[in-house]
């Protein structure tokens, strides 16, 4: 039953907390940025920080950010660190959206049927 | 996707062809509610209104497979027949739990469009805090991912 799987499995697939996080990750144009770069493919953090006026640290703290989120990974390799992005978190994300969609789409569905049986019904009494 | 722009989080839209006292009528008398609520095979077998601000409601859907899921929530805003609004949860309910839903009724020629607005955001400060909506930011981020 997909509005029973879609309503559950949402819940508990991505917490309230976790929504939070990748809210909050999301809520700064620096980090849509990075994000929008590692869609292009893994990077070090030097070549991430490249395009912006900001030092290399303050880039590495906008990166731990999304790491919280769950939004990329960061694996060192040699001296640095290589990013890359994971999209599950997302695709929680937008599958909380889509369980709710599908509920409130299918409600309607319902709904239409129930009025217009209603006024069918009104129409049968009231012939005038 | 603009810091300032505020997008909600899911919309789902549907125009009706009875008034909006009617349609308000159906979402919120619960002998109503009882004969439409929930998706197709699903049946409200029991629906309890109390339809003022800090009031409750609870809804039993009887799924398919014999199981019942409640859904519940408490009004936050109660105006006839053009605006609901209420917190919203499957049982059992969290602390966490911070979804909202907003039905406006708005009257159009012939009928009512009705808007289904949920969020999973608390409060308005919390939206100002993040400065935007984070669905149009994985819409976007969504058609980079192609």
């Amino acid at each position: 039953m997909v509005y029973h799987d879609l309503m559950l499995q949402s819940k508990s697939s991505l917490s309230e907390t976790q929504l939070d996080l990748v809210y909050g990750a999301l809520s700064n144009s620096t980090r849509r940025s990075l994000l929008v770069r590692l869609t292009e493919g893994d990077a070090f953090i030097t070549e991430l920080a490249a395009p912006f006026k900001m030092s290399l640290p303050a880039v590495s703290k906008h990166l731990g950010v999304l790491e919280d989120a769950g939004l990329i990974t960061r694996k060192r390799e040699g001296k640095s660190r290589r990013c890359a992005l994971l999209v599950s978190v997302l695709d929680d994300a937008e599958s909380w959206i889509a369980a709710r969609r599908v509920f409130w789409t299918e409600n309607f569905e319902s709904l239409a049927a129930f009025v217009e049986r209603e006024r069918d019904d009104a129409d049968a009494q009231d012939p005038a | 996707v603009t810091d300032e722009q505020v997008v909600p989080d899911l919309v789902v839209t549907r125009r009706f062809s009875v008034l909006p006292d009617e349609m308000f009528d159906a979402w919120t008398n619960p002998e109503k509610l009882r004969e439409w609520w929930g998706p197709p095979g699903v049946k409200c077998t029991h629906a309890e209104v109390n339809l003022r601000v800090g009031g409750n409601f609870r809804l039993a859907n009887l799924l398919p497979d014999g199981n019942t899921l409640w859904i519940g929530g408490t009004y936050e805003e109660v105006d006839a027949p053009r605006r609901l609004k209420y917190s919203w949860h499957i049982e059992p309910a969290h602390d966490l739990d911070a979804e909202r839903v907003t039905v406006d009724f708005f009257a159009r020629e012939g009928g009512t469009e009705v808007v289904v607005t949920h969020t999973a955001i608390d409060s308005v400060e919390r939206f100002n805090a993040h400065q935007h909506g984070w669905v149009g930011c994985l819409d976007e981020l969504a058609d980079l991912f192609g």
